[in-house]
């Protein structure tokens, strides 16, 4: 178990730094230029001293020497100055990381009961109309664009009902408790619709195929109620490799949270990465960026690890 | 007789990932193994499972590479790659059809392969496929649409095809219906009078090997322990492992087995074979010389042409 | 099964009863026939988008101050937008864009995804090493803001000239890519673990023995064995990239106007949804449907292909 933690951990660095040199060369492809950036309007600017502020910051080097710089600062805690936001990125990705993590974590809570509901519904009588209902519910879920639902939900109510914000956060920065969460309604209705789809197909799978196994048989034989049966035996089991599942789904949920926090105007993770990409703020695009795919990375390693602690049966070698 | 094949010093090393951060380990799935066949003669080769007689066959049937030693075919005959006139039959009838393929481009492939015309090859399947008793119409159908004996018939037709000088059989009948299995046994045989094909047989029934075997090799933890005529081999097992696998075919009314012939405990791994002689774990003869001196394969006493790998033979 | 209804088969004629009895099993699924239909007139209807323009005497392009926010008429069945131009048109030459988007860039991934996933899955070793971990790390990363950035490329930086990079064909061309580029590992996987499977059956195995190489196994035996899950993963796929084009367009890094697309027109719509909230419901009733439909063939070709429903299908 040791051996096959350290060795995914390896694996998962080399990984990392693979995806940063890539993202590195990618984010360099952008438009613009960043010494031209900076110096935006500046009247002394001459082609001089941009070929010398481009040698200052070894602009006119290789790519490779360029990312060697990168990563020795980077690995020095000095990840470069937002040229958007003129602070350095951690200080603009610290808040945005709690906006977006109150975000997912609102949706998940909400997601996995419901799931587990859904798709034990469905499983209790597979072609019955619950099922067929549920169904098509969760192929509403995977076929709906989350930048439509938002501005349907808004439409209805915020702009005809008036009920709800349209904004995914108060205004004031010090709002209460319950004016932020209302704030937080439509956004986590959204991006749970999005989410909750794949799950329930996979709940409603697991625990058909637990519910035909031998063993809830014999549960069901030595007279255990149906929904003892489904709760202590079939949903247990389903769980296990949920945990995977949870995972796996969790880069499509950040790429959901991007655009309900761009359409919400709420200030995380994903909406940082749109402005930056957008406003050619290169160091901000390239960190954001990173942060959200070593979170995606380090979800995956989480959860085969937990897979293999909570399921017996696996061995590692 | 002329030697169709002859296998020198065979040895197959297998290795198995040991995953990150892990040593390969190395299975000896058969080790200096030398054997031959003659034109026209049926060599059985059986062992339990795991024995290396199933690695030993695809080796003769070009399907894996041995990692030492050296196959020889004494025919000019040769495929388009320049592969020998060699043929398989497989356990499984079912995966050894391609369920997408009507059964007239199953039978007929290893012409395609050869590069005859489609006309040339479609009559030629026919042809086959009434030599194993099935009807030209067969050709049109998919294999899913045949019960077990007829596929095997449908493989059978398709090795026949390519008119080789050898099949390799990979225990073809122990997938069948014991109904089924005198059919198709029968079949063999009657294709081994017509056109004087030689078969490596790979099989651990021994009533089969009894009924169509020349020859007989019996194999362990991939070492050859004895190989003699059918008649000497039955009739007066050398090694004890052979010994020990004759007495554990039930049959009626010969009373309680000898308890020395009983084999004790299971085959050990093959990724750590005993040393000296493989058998010592469970032979009931074993020595301290077994432990340490691999025996050579010799005749055993007064029968030249039966060959034994025991200190002890009889 | 005996020697009299095999005779009944005329010699050598191709049974084709597996085809036959898929399309029976994919005619009963009410849902998934009445998508592909659905999904039929729709494609026709854009197609024809040219010719409709011409017939009612309309312009997609032609802005006009006069005539923007018009309600449903009979020229404008679906009134005109914040430019005064015809939704209805809008719509028809976006789902053009879309339907295409989605189709060639499913083409792309399965092609690239087929070719990798084949060749890594009969080769084995290191190769297929190597690229199950860039799948992995793909099927990991957040593919949207991936795309936004894919999106945000400056290919004048990668050697195109300024015209060229804005050129309508090269804008297409390259959601059309970039969704490839991260979207073939879903069929690369499939290919892979179908071939691994096949590689090693005994039927393939028999061919080798007959002197047959990778190409012949690959194309003969193991492509027409795999086809089944990845046709329907193809269908799934044109669904999913469907969204992808229209959250791109959406978000302002994939089709940008004037061409209209289903993703771009609910930008613009975004701004105007208390004046004209009409503007934003019919390009994503349209996504949404299109996307819909297309998932629901997928799982009735799903249903259909199955191999549970098709074993013993021909045995009597």
């Amino acid at each position: 178990m040791l051996r096959y933690t350290v060795s995914r951990l390896l694996q998962a660095v080399l990984v990392i730094l693979v995806m940063s040199l890539l993202l590195f060369m990618l984010i360099g492809l952008m438009p613009g230029d960043p010494v031209e950036n900076m110096l935006e309007g500046n009247p002394s600017l001459t082609p001089d001293t941009m070929a010398q502020m481009r040698a200052l910051y070894g602009l006119d080097q290789p790519v490779y020497v360029r990312y060697g710089h990168w990563l020795y600062s980077a690995l020095h805690g000095d990840l470069g100055y937002s040229s958007v936001y003129f602070r350095p990125v951690l200080e603009v990705l610290g808040p945005a990381i709690v906006q977006t993590a109150k975000l997912l974590v609102a949706t998940e809570i909400i997601s996995i009961p419901l799931a587990m509901l859904l798709g034990a519904l469905a499983a209790r009588r597979p072609g019955g109309w619950t099922d067929s209902l549920i169904s098509l519910f969760a192929f509403a879920s995977i076929s709906l664009p989350g930048f439509w639902t938002s501005l349907i939900l808004i439409i209805v109510f915020s702009v005809k009902l008036g009920w709800l914000p349209a904004s995914g956060t108060p205004l004031m920065g010090d709002a209460s408790l319950s004016e932020q969460i209302v704030h937080m309604i439509l956004p986590v209705t959204v991006l749970t619709f999005f989410h909750v789809g794949p799950l329930v197909r996979y709940v409603r799978a697991s625990m058909i195929e637990t519910l035909n196994s031998d063993f809830v048989r014999t549960a069901r034989a030595k007279g255990l109620s149906e929904s003892a049966v489904i709760i202590r035996h079939a949903l247990r089991n389903a769980l296990i490799p949920m945990v995977t599942v949870l995972a796996l789904g969790f880069g499509s949920l950040f790429s959901g949270a991007l655009v309900v926090e761009t359409i919400f105007g709420m200030l995380g993770m994903g909406k940082i990465i749109y402005d930056a990409v957008s406003n050619i703020d290169f160091n901000l695009a390239l960190v954001g960026l990173l942060l959200a795919t070593i979170v995606t990375l380090l979800s995956s390693l989480l959860a085969d690890l937990a897979y293999a602690w909570l399921d017996p049966r696996i061995v590692l070698k | 007789m002329t030697e169709l094949l002859t296998l020198d010093r065979i040895s197959v090393d297998i290795p198995l990932d040991g995953g990150f951060l892990k040593p390969k380990t190395i299975l000896q799935a058969v080790n200096d193994v030398s054997l031959t066949v003659s034109k026209g003669e049926t060599l059985a080769l059986v062992g339990e499972s795991g024995s290396g007689k199933t690695t030993l066959g695809y080796v003769v049937a070009g399907l894996r590479k041995q990692t030492a030693g050296t196959v020889t075919f004494g025919s000019s005959q040769r495929n388009a790659d320049g592969s020998p006139p060699v043929q398989v039959i497989f356990q499984d009838p079912f995966s050894a059809l391609d369920p997408r393929m009507i059964v007239g481009e199953i039978v007929a492939e290893p012409l395609r392969l050869k590069g005859v015309s489609a006309k040339e090859r479609l009559a030629r399947a026919a042809e086959v496929l009434g030599q194993v008793g099935l009807p030209p119409e067969a050709a049109g159908r998919y294999p899913h649409q045949f019960s077990g004996g007829q596929r095997q018939r449908i493989a059978i037709a398709r090795a026949l095809i390519a008119e080789p000088e050898m099949i390799v059989a990979g225990e073809p009948l122990s997938a069948l219906d014991v109904s089924i299995q005198s059919q198709v046994l029968n079949l063999l045989d009657d294709i081994k009078q017509q056109h004087g094909i030689s078969y490596l047989f790979i099989s651990h029934d021994l009533g089969v090997v009894r009924h169509l075997a020349d020859r007989v090799a019996v194999l362990y933890l991939g070492r050859l322990m004895e190989v003699a005529s059918r008649d000497d081999l039955f009739a007066t097992p050398s090694h004890p492992y052979t010994q020990a696998l004759l007495a554990a075919v039930p049959r009626i009314g010969k009373g309680r087995r000898k308890k020395e012939q009983i084999l004790r405990g299971e085959m050990p791994s093959p990724l750590a074979p005993p040393s000296g002689c493989v058998f010592h774990t469970r032979c009931p003869r074993a020595q301290a010389i077994c432990r340490e001196t691999r025996p050579q394969l010799l005749p055993a006493p007064g029968r030249p042409t039966q060959l034994s790998a025991c200190h002890f033979k009889d | 099964m005996s020697t009299a209804t095999l005779s009944n088969v005329s010699t050598l004629t191709r049974d084709n009863s597996v085809w036959r009895k898929r399309w029976e099993r994919f005619r009963h699924n009410k849902l998934a026939m009445v998508s592909l239909v659905f999904i039929l007139l729709l494609a026709s209807a854009c197609a024809m988008a040219g010719p409709i323009e011409y017939l009612m005497g309309l312009d997609a392009n032609a802005t006009s101050l006069l005539r923007r926010f018009r309600p449903p008429s009979a020229q404008h069945w679906l009134g005109t937008d914040d430019l005064g131009r015809d939704v209805l048109l809008r719509l028809l030459y976006g789902g053009q864009v879309s339907i295409a988007v989605g189709l060639l860039a499913t083409f792309i991934t399965a092609v690239i995804g087929i070719a990798i996933g084949v060749i890594a899955g009969y080769v084995g070793g290191r190769f297929d090493n190597i690229l199950m971990r860039m799948t992995d790390c793909i099927i990991a990363l957040p593919l949207i803001p991936v795309l936004i950035v894919l999106g945000a490329v400056d290919l004048t930086k990668i050697g195109l000239s300024q015209d060229s990079a804005s050129s309508p064909t090269v804008v297409f061309l390259r959601i059309v890519i970039i969704i490839a580029l991260v979207d073939w590992t879903t069929i690369a996987r499939i290919a892979r673990a179908g071939t691994i499977t096949v590689r090693n059956v005994d039927y393939v195995r028999a061919a080798t023995v007959s002197g047959a190489r990778a190409r012949y196994n690959v194309l003969v035996h193991i492509l027409p064995n795999i086809a089944t899950p990845l046709i329907v993963a193809m269908t799934l796929s044109v669904g999913r990239i469907i969204l992808f084009e229209s959250t791109l367009s959406f978000l302002g890094f994939g089709i940008v106007p004037p061409t209209p697309t289903w993703g771009n027109m609910l930008t613009n719509a975004q701004q105007l949804i208390i004046s004209a909230p009409m503007l934003a419901v019919y390009p994503g009733f349209l996504i949404f449907t299109t996307v819909m439909a297309v998932n629901f063939v997928g799982d009735g070709v799903r249903s259909a292909f199955d191999p549970r429903a098709e074993t013993g299908s021909g045995s009597h």
